[in-house]
This record gives structure tokens, sequence and C-alpha cells, in this order.
């Protein structure tokens, strides 16, 4: 066929010469996007939040209705809950304001705990499924970075893997690889924990694989909350990842790994809160020091 | 002024793309099967298949610009999406002179490319790491709900689609004229 000529047959050799070469550029361990990236980045997601915001209205319209059905039972529920809570925020902020004074007394007012906290809104999700991203509407004017945890009031959702002046590409944990490990913990009263590494997301059993490190009680159970632990010098201490539902040994036998149910839904995703840690990574303290001592 | 209508469809079915699940009944996200939209690709071969003259070449650097936009926009792993999108749609330009411009020829021209296509980025994904799955798993959970998607898509832009692109190709075709 005539498609096939040799000067097509060159040109399809170029095609993928520059495939190669902008697969290798974009998978090399780039720090931050570039200039002309950012602003596509910019000008689509403006588009992005443009549409977004009616399909949002009537989807919401929709499974309104649908959830119209549950509404009583659920407002009984609901009631109750909320008695409970009054008397929790009292305790909360007499444990806050109890924790800030002692902070003062030992002098170290940051903790791995704190962080600052920036509303943003999901206009876009990739369609291509694998890579499980979506897009939000806050970039780096309004303080995003690279490597940022995201959550949403149910527990963690994933990370900032890039960003731009006005929009920011979160990397879900159901789509995490070897690449992106959580420092994890399990939530308990006792101060002997049971630390570990949340590895990676098992697409079979819909649950992330919790690796565990250091076990000083051996009774991990099913249902008990796995945390951040913030030893891992990106996230802060204590956002919630999910809850155990299985433990076993690994496939070689030799540490033992849990089933992870992630807290958060994956599937809706409208409105996440970025976490800006406040306590500034081992890293970048290091650097910050080097400019000190050159100057 | 209508070669701009063009990339603008395009433009606008690309960012469409990124709130087709929120389109979509809650039932079919959650299920097991992966459903990708597809659309600029599929208007993209209507405009080969409907609009496009054999010895123009436009629809394949739109496929290139759009497929560009896709990577940066939605994967961050440039040039995959760039790379199929042009290569498919310049093979799907070769053959399409065998059949005649109806609905039947865009369904058969669809499913092609789209399968060609689809292979493709699942090939070079597999070979960078990207995911790591049987290809009997592919098929069965993203190839065949995938293509069976945007046939359905297909079909409902078709009525509007062929009309207008066939509409814009008899006006260009009489202000070369005239």
């Amino acid at each position: 066929m005539h498609f096939l000529r040799k000067k097509r047959l060159f040109i399809i050799l170029i095609g993928m010469i520059i495939l190669v070469v902008l697969i290798g550029y974009s998978l090399s361990n780039r720090g931050n996007l570039s200039k002309p990236e950012k602003m596509i980045h910019d000008t689509v997601g403006w588009f992005q939040s443009i549409v977004h915001k009616p399909i949002n209205y009537m989807s919401n319209v929709v499974s309104n209705i649908g959830e119209m059905k549950n509404m009583y039972e659920e407002n009984q529920l609901l009631k109750e809950k909320l008695a409970e809570y009054k008397r929790l925020i009292y305790d909360v902020q007499q444990l806050k304001v109890e924790n800030e004074e002692l902070r003062k007394l030992v002098d170290k007012p940051d903790s791995i705990r704190d962080y600052r906290a920036i509303q943003a809104t999901v206009i876009a999700r990739s369609p291509e499924r694998w890579l499980e991203q979506v897009t939000i509407d806050q970039g780096e004017k309004a303080g995003v970075k690279r490597n940022m945890a995201v959550i949403t009031p149910d527990g963690m959702i994933g990370k900032i893997s890039a960003t731009s002046d006005h929009t920011a590409t979160v990397q879900l944990l159901t789509g995490f690889d070897q690449f992106n490990r959580i420092s994890a913990t399990v939530s308990r009263k006792n101060k002997k924990g049971i630390f570990g590494l949340i590895e990676e997301y098992d697409e079979k059993t819909e649950s992330l694989i919790f690796r565990i490190i250091d076990e000083s009680d051996k009774d991990l159970k099913k249902g008990e909350l796995v945390v951040s632990s913030g030893l891992g010098g990106v996230f802060p201490a204590g956002l919630p990842i999910g809850t155990v539902t299985e433990v076993g040994l690994d496939q070689y036998g030799l540490t033992r790994t849990a089933h992870v149910k992630p807290a958060a839904n994956m599937h809706e995703i409208n409105n996440v809160i970025v976490v800006d840690r406040n306590l500034p990574m081992p890293e970048e303290e290091k650097k910050a020091k080097k400019k000190e001592d050159k100057e | 002024m209508i070669r701009f209508y063009i990339p603008l469809i395009l433009f606008s079915f690309m960012v469409l793309e990124g709130v087709s699940l929120k389109l979509l009944p809650n039932r079919l996200v959650h299920a097991d099967f992966i459903l990708i939209p597809h659309w600029v690709f599929i208007f993209l071969i209507c405009v080969v298949i409907f609009f496009e003259r054999e010895e123009e070449y436009a629809s394949i650097y739109y496929a290139v610009i759009f497929g560009l936009m896709i990577d940066i926009v939605y994967t961050d792993i440039l040039g995959v999406y760039m790379f199929t999108y042009a290569i498919t749609i310049y093979m799907i330009k070769g053959i399409s002179r065998l059949l005649q411009d109806n609905l039947l020829s865009a369904i058969i021209f669809s499913v092609v490319g789209i399968v060609m296509m689809e292979v493709i980025i699942q090939l070079i994904y597999i070979v960078i790491g990207v995911i790591q799955i049987q290809w009997k798993d592919y098929v069965s959970l993203r190839l065949l709900p995938t293509i069976m998607a945007n046939i359905v898509f297909l079909l409902i832009i078709y009525p509007f689609v062929a009309k207008w692109l066939s509409n814009w190709k008899v006006r260009i075709e009489k202000e070369t004229v005239s």
C-alpha cells in the first residue's frame, strides 16, 4: 500500500525516537513541570473548573434523589451522634489549650502533627484510569507544593505529584507504587505501637498493603485504624489512612503484612484538603542551613 | 472560520474527558471493568472519514497536538498518547478510502482504531513499567468495555457530527472554487 513508502517509514521512525526521548524525559526524576506544561495545565484547568461546576451540580441532584430514601433513618442516627460530639468538642478544646501551654513550657512550638490546611476542589479526573490521578483547582499560588498529603474528612487520599500556578495533580492512594511509600502506624492508646510502611495498592483485594517493620505488640486485629506516623518526613502524623481487614505473612514468610482498606472513598472525591506540614522536611532544613552558612 | 471549529470541538472534548466519570451512573464507575473515554480520538476518526480530503494531513497534526495535551494534562508521561494517536489516525487515513463514508464504516474504523491505539498504549505502558497486567485480563477488563462505551458515544454524536462535517466540507470546497 502506498502509505508505507520510504519517506513515511522515515517519519514513523523519527516519531518513535521522539517518543522514547519524551518518555525518558518525563520518567526521569524531574522535580517540577516545565514552563509550557504549566501553561497548558493552567489553561485547561481554567476551562475544566468552568465545565465542572454545572456537571457536578447535576450529578449531585441525581444522587441526592437516590439518597432521599434513607434520609429518616440517617437523621435519627446523626442526631444521636451529634449529642456525643458536643461533649467531645469540649474535651478537645481543653486538651488543645493544655497542649499549647505545655509546648510553650518545653519550648517546642511545632509538632509533626501540626499542619496548615489548603482547601481545594477536584475539577477533573484522569480518563486514563490506570494512573489514578485527579486535578484540583489550587496550585503554587495557594502554596501547594509537590509531595504534600491530600486528605478528605474521612482520611488520606493521596499526595501531590505535580503543580502548576493554579492547578495541581494528585496521585491517589490507589495508584501508589513502590516509589510512593507512606510511613504508617496503628493508632492505639498505649505508647508501644506497630510501625510499618504502606507499600502499594492491591487491585485484587482492593486494599493497601501495610508491611509491618516493628511490632512491639503482636496482636494486630481486624478493624484497627492505621494512621500516618509522620516519621517519613513528608506527611504530618495522625492522618487516618484506613482500617485493617486482614493480617498475614508476606509471600516469603519473613515479615507480616496487613491489608488496609482505605478510609476515604476514592471514587467520589469532590472537596479535598491539601496538608502543608508545619515542621520543615529534614532535607529542606539542611538546604536552608547551607544557604545561611554561605551568607 | 470553519477550520477553527474542529480544534475547538476537539479541545472541548478533551476538557470533557476529565469530568466524564461524573457523567456516568455510579454503578458503572464502581464496576470491575474500566471504561476509558476516547472522545477526542472518535471525533478525529469522524474528521478523517467525513471532512478531510485525501491529500490533506490536518487530522494528523491535530492528533499530535491533542495527544500531547492529553499526555500533559491527564497522565504526566509525555509522548505516549501523542505518538499513538498520530500513528493510529495515520493508518486510519490510509485505509479510510476502502469503504464509503456512512455509519457502518465509521463504526468499523472506530473499532479498528480503538483496538490498535489501546494495544499500543498498553504495550508502551507495560514496557516502561507503569502497569503490570496479563493481556487476558486486560482484554476483558478494559479493552472490550472501552470499545463498547466509545461506540455508544459514536452513536450519540454521529447524527450531528456527520451532518456538520459534510456540510463544512462542501462549504470549504465552494470557497476554494470561487
